[in-house]
């Protein structure tokens, strides 16, 4: 009991420190607004000029396309920026202060991640969900929001795993930032943060799907605009195996990068 | 009781070497040279139960290197260490719930919240029971007297109020033995002195052992009972405080400001007059040959004093001494060691 109180409370101060400065807090997560206007127009065009201007385009609607892209924005943009921040531990030599405390390293690490995340995802929900539902209005399925839950949850446990060992390689080469490019880039592309995977070559669909990105992005954003017990299931059960195979990787990852840890400064 | 054992610990690092130039930076793409740096050579020294012990040393000595090595953080290239009974890097969340550490240049007070917040998280990863918990932040905050500062948030904390909270935060869980890592670095003469009370007090009171560095002659002094003196990750010189101040802490140096211009004859016999003005003057003496007092009385027969500064040599020049006499010793073991070959074979011609 004690062991889950200590995470608990570096998870709650995380989150109070979230809001020391609640104006840049909200001043950038006002960011998602033109994003989200962006994405309108283009789509708007996208789906007149397919002729399915009110209809569909693989299953999706204009409406359910933006709040789609409303959900992946908010999970990409609420996520904080772990690689870099553990990069930058291991560079000033902050490191040797959490390392030398009585917990584990990786749920540490999962702790503030989570506190960062919670009130930067909650505005960046509110003010990409009202640009949404300005221009398009509500979604079609409401309960889309707590079905999707777990699932956005799940999608952020998966981006912590990947993340970390970002980050985890800063104790062999300290500087991360191409890694976390590549990886930017990669679940851009291949977890649909920019286009659904539903509007991709089936070939393309197929292969994406099939790596972890989809599962951090692109299953619960679909989940959430078309909701069901059978796509729950699916999303849930993927980011699980995933979860898991990233989880031990990581930890052993963590062990072996230990042992390179140099520590700098004085 | 012994709280470290330390039997020649190593610590070897990797570095990449470029050469300068944006040939050389091209080069090291293609084939990338790496040496390495003995941080730490082969140290051995044993620390008992609540002593106080200094390990000091100039930068790049191999202090900080060795304190992280015990506290687990890093792993050693060779040798072995026991603290409290625990191999560091093995068992280092075992060892956590009973070391306290405090790395004077790397803050672990949360920067945007007030101290309390830290002092209430730190009783969560502690696992200290609330009340227990409060009992000993309400014991740290008189003892170290930081109970106004705790509401506030430690950016707005001067930097001695700051290490006062950091170092409190770091005996939040009783442990048994604290290390701190130049605690006193950048601080002025009075939050020094402030700082060195707290850390005696806590010593007396609960017997926690401390293992200080610093560049400070003047912790040492304040502090400690036996001194460990490393320099390029080995140790030059382990001994009783006392008998380093006896051997190399002899001169004082004193700078000295008056009210308003004086006579600028200082002759004060067995005193070096290093810079004289018109308001004031600083000087260096021996304490073996000329007393404090004697000093003082005449400076302060010369005018009327509105500032002095009593300081230690730098600890630079106190290891160049202690190298020197290492030096002058081993001539003279070499002398002795020629003169006794040369007598047996006199004996033996």
């Amino acid at each position: 009991m004690k062991t889950l109180a200590k995470y608990w409370s570096i998870f709650q101060i995380t989150l109070i420190n979230s809001l020391a400065y609640p104006g840049e807090l909200i001043g950038r997560s006002l960011m998602i607004i033109p994003f989200m206007w962006i994405f309108f127009q283009l789509w708007k065009v996208t789906f007149s000029a397919a002729g399915a201007d009110g209809g569909m385009i693989n299953g999706l609607t204009l409406r359910d396309t933006l709040w789609y892209l409303m959900l992946a924005e908010t999970i990409e943009l609420g996520r904080p920026p772990i690689a870099r921040t553990m990069s930058e531990n291991v560079k000033d030599g902050s490191i040797a202060y959490i390392l030398n405390k009585p917990y584990d390293f990786i749920l540490y690490q999962f702790s503030t991640a989570m506190g960062e995340t919670i009130f930067r995802a909650m505005l960046n929900a509110i003010f990409g969900g009202l640009t949404v539902w300005w221009r398009v209005g509500m979604p079609n399925h409401l309960q889309g929001f707590l079905i999707a839950l777990p699932a956005v949850l799940g999608a952020w446990v998966l981006h912590f795993c990947i993340n970390a060992m970002i980050g985890l390689s800063a104790f062999v080469v300290e500087d991360v930032s191409a890694f976390t490019w590549i990886y930017q880039k990669l679940a851009f592309i291949f977890g649909g943060m920019l286009i659904p995977l539903d509007f991709y070559p089936q070939w393309l669909q197929s292969f994406a799907k099939a790596l972890p990105f989809s599962s951090a992005i692109y299953g619960p954003a679909r989940l959430f605009v078309t909701p069901s017990l059978e796509m729950f299931v699916n999303v849930m059960s993927l980011q699980i195996v995933w979860i898991v195979a990233l989880a031990i990787t990581l930890v052993i990852v963590y062990r072996r990068g230990l042992t390179q840890l140099t520590v700098n400064g004085g | 009781m012994t709280s470290i054992e330390v039997t020649n610990l190593q610590k070897t690092f990797q570095t990449k070497r470029k050469a300068a130039g944006l040939g050389g930076s091209i080069r090291s793409l293609f084939k990338p040279e790496y040496g390495s740096v003995e941080a730490v050579q082969s140290l051995s020294f044993n620390m008992d139960a609540g002593e106080l012990l200094g390990f000091i040393g100039p930068n790049g000595a191999g202090k900080s290197t060795t304190i992280k090595m015990l506290t687990g953080i890093l792993h050693p290239s060779g040798g072995e260490a026991k603290v409290l009974g625990f191999t560091p890097w093995v068992d280092r969340q075992k060892l956590a719930y009973r070391i306290g550490t405090v790395f004077g240049q790397r803050p672990q007070l949360w920067y945007h919240l007030p101290a309390m917040d830290t002092f209430i998280l730190f009783g969560k990863i502690y696992e200290l029971d609330d009340a227990e918990a409060k009992k000993r932040i309400d014991f740290l905050s008189e003892a170290f007297e930081i109970r106004d500062l705790l509401d506030v948030p430690v950016r707005k904390l001067s930097l001695g109020q700051r290490m006062r909270c950091e170092v409190a935060a770091s005996l939040l869980h009783r442990p048994k033995l604290i290390l701190l890592d130049e605690p006193s670095i950048g601080l002025d003469v009075v939050a020094k002195q402030h700082i060195r009370d707290a850390i005696k007090r806590m010593n007396q009171e609960e017997g926690v052992g401390v293992l200080l560095t610093s560049h400070d002659a003047g912790d040492l002094e304040a502090l400690c009972k036996r001194v460990i003196v490393v320099n390029h990750g080995q140790i030059v010189y382990e001994d009783k405080v006392s008998n380093l101040k006896r051997k190399f802490l002899t001169t004082k140096m004193v700078e000295v400001r008056y009210a308003e211009e004086v006579s600028k004859d200082y002759s004060i016999k067995g005193v070096e007059i290093l810079k004289v003005g018109h308001y004031g003057v600083k000087l260096k003496f021996d304490t073996t040959k000329t007393s404090v007092d004697f000093v003082m009385s005449h400076l302060a027969n010369a005018g009327d004093i509105v500032d002095i500064t009593i300081s230690d040599p730098p600890l630079e020049e106190v290891i160049a001494k202690i190298y020197q006499e290492a030096n002058d010793s081993a001539i003279q073991r070499i002398g002795e060691s020629t003169i006794r070959r040369a007598n047996r074979g006199d004996k033996s011609g």
